[in-house]
């Protein structure tokens, strides 16, 4: 049986990278991956297509709450190995489903994981970001300010997708806060967390990755994901999208790339020390939790040698 | 009791059935009755089954939890049990349960709406949100009547043309596509979700050609606007996909018949990729390539 493990993040936290980089270490004959080739229809536990493929009913006539109810059979359906949609022949079953998640771990009114808990996936890959590289990104993603960004992340209501005027391709994503989304996926207890920082990401790509498909059960040749890194550096994927744009990214044009930079620690520059401390109050915890130090803190290897 | 005819077909119904409009019955037996009945929670020996659904023989249970249970008997008899208001019932009655019905009566069943283009009707697929009612709506205002929304029944006639069957179905908007569209609302398809009937509805008529059949695909990187013709194995894989519930052509064993009805199809009138952006501004410039494409194709007359 092929696993299923999530990739679950915050939106804007290196999901996309994380996905790129896994796929083509995974690529069957070693071809590239690009950022056109990722899986669409279940490439986001959000999306509509596969309910409705697999439950007969029409999700658009239910409610956000009345969808979720049922949402959890479709996570249990496509984890023993359902199709998602008709096809001409069998396809070519990779030796883990790595599905993409911006949902925080939630319950249903009904009580149930709204992802099907372990008859959901096997485990899932928590990808974090520090919350003040997040803020700019999430702001140029959405087209808002850097401020509302800010208030967002702060929102413990805060959802993606959850118009009820038209009808979107993917179901609501109740968010939480940022400290919220993170908390919930580490403290669920129904299934085996690997935890992957973008920032680490960022400073060694290839073992970061290497120990986040070894937790997904389908280790990688070293010099395979060597191509693949070579494959998604930043650079690379924003040249994709300049070439060919890239059909995950925001619709309005006003939004600019989805690839915008890609680096680490931008945030010194482009937050105002207000935007800064506001992060860091309302997110605390949870940043010292993942490492993440506060701008009035020295990194503690530097305190250390100071005493 | 309540007569309608749905995809050509004569129905008496226990409840009224709002976007449609109601027939009067002449006295023969209908081809499908609608009833409240008691409806089990489970089939007994269930030949295939799903988390919501379950088929046994001609029998088919379909569980919408807090909402409806229907049970679907041999393409003839159509029972709801409410679990909720009953006027929840209705939105899925005239949508899942009645395509997947129309499957157990060996119908090509497409998840489409219709216009009628110089005699002929012009089919618009694709999942829940494409947009075809949005451009049948649309293409309404250009003058070009309503043939069906949602659910359209393709069969063939002695000659085996593809033909499909006006409803007098009311097309069903979303409040965001009735404001951009300057529509105004009618009643609402269900209370819990701001999606509304609108007028235009089209009137009983008789069978019509298919004149062409339009996936609908949103142009979004690297796909651009513009129709494409698929070659005759892409275009059967692409009616498949677009069936009202494809997963039912797989387990009601009916893949052969879509392959014949696309080749059908393919041969009478044509099957494209209509690839376009989902935003309303770009609407207008759609609407005017489907025109010009219909000119191309010898559907209207091209203007002398």
């Amino acid at each position: 049986m092929t696993r299923t493990v999530w990739l679950a993040s915050y939106p804007k936290s290196g999901n996309t990278w994380v996905r790129m980089l896994a796929a083509n270490c995974l690529a069957q004959d070693g071809r590239p991956v690009g950022i056109n080739d990722l899986s669409e229809r279940s490439g986001i536990a959000s999306a509509r297509a596969p309910f409705d493929f697999l439950l007969l009913i029409d999700s658009g006539l239910l409610t956000h709450d009345e969808a979720d109810r049922l949402r959890p059979r479709v996570y249990e359906q496509l984890a023993r190995g359902a199709e998602d949609d008709t096809y001409d022949v069998p396809q070519e079953r990779p030796p883990v489903r790595l599905v993409k998640v911006h949902d925080a771990y939630t319950q249903t009114a009904q009580g149930e994981p709204l992802l099907a808990g372990n008859r959901g996936a096997d485990g899932v890959i928590v990808i974090v970001r520090d919350p003040r590289d997040v803020a700019p990104s999430l702001a140029h993603h959405n087209g808002t300010g850097v401020d509302q960004a800010i208030a967002f992340m702060g929102n413990p209501e805060a959802c993606f997708c959850a118009k009820t005027r038209a009808l979107t391709d993917q179901f609501r994503q109740r968010l939480l806060t940022w400290s919220g989304h993170v908390a919930s996926w580490l403290d669920q207890a129904d299934l085996p967390v690997h935890l992957l920082r973008y920032e680490d990401l960022q400073a060694d790509a290839a073992g970061t990755i290497a120990k986040a498909l070894d937790f997904a059960g389908c280790p990688v040749a070293d010099e395979r994901i060597g191509g693949a890194v070579e494959r998604t550096r930043f650079a690379e994927l924003q040249r994709q999208e300049l070439d060919a744009g890239f059909r995950e990214a925001p619709r309005t044009p006003t939004q600019g790339r989805f690839f915008r930079r890609g680096v680490a620690g931008g945030w010194r520059s482009e937050l105002t020390a207000e935007q800064i401390a506001r992060i860091e109050r309302e997110h605390a915890p949870m940043m010292s939790r993942l490492g993440y130090a506060l701008s009035g803190e020295m990194p503690t290897a530097r305190r250390k040698a100071l005493s | 009791m309540h007569g309608y005819g749905i995809a050509g077909l004569s129905v008496e119904s226990d409840i009224a059935l709002p976007g449609l409009i109601a027939r009067p019955l002449n006295g023969e037996p209908p081809d499908v009755w609608i009833r409240q009945a008691p409806v089990p929670a489970n089939l007994e020996n269930p030949d295939a089954s799903g988390p919501t659904w379950e088929m046994s023989g001609d029998r088919f249970l379909l569980r919408i939890p807090g909402i409806v249970r229907f049970l679907l008997t041999g393409g003839r008899v159509l029972a709801f049990a409410p679990e909720g208001p009953v006027e929840d019932v209705r939105a899925f009655l005239l949508g899942t349960a009645f395509g997947i019905l129309l499957h157990q009566r060996g119908a090509i069943v497409l998840h489409a709406s219709a216009v009628k283009v110089g005699g002929k009707a012009v089919v618009f697929c694709g999942a829940s949100g494409a947009g075809k009612s949005t451009i049948a709506a649309a293409l309404g205002q250009r003058g070009y009547p309503l043939v069906t929304d949602d659910v359209g029944a393709v069969s063939f006639d002695s000659a085996g043309t593809p033909v499909i069957y006006p409803d007098g179905r009311q097309l069903k908007l979303w409040a965001h596509a009735i404001a951009q569209l300057g529509f105004s609302r009618g009643e609402a398809v269900r209370d819990a979700i701001e999606k509304f009937y609108v007028e235009p509805r089209e009137v009983f008529g008789e069978a019509m050609p298919l004149g062409a059949i339009y996936a609908l695909r949103e142009a979004r990187p690297p796909i651009v606007p513009g129709i494409e013709r698929p070659n005759v194995v892409d275009a059967s894989l692409l009616l498949r996909r677009n069936a009202y519930r494809p997963l039912l052509v797989q387990r009601m064993g009916r893949r052969a018949d879509y392959f014949y009805a696309a080749t059908a199809i393919a041969g009478h009138a044509g099957i494209f990729h209509l690839s376009r952006p989902l935003d309303f501004s770009e609407l207008p410039a759609g609407l005017d390539g489907l025109e010009r494409h219909w000119r191309e194709t010898g559907l209207t007359e091209k203007p002398s």
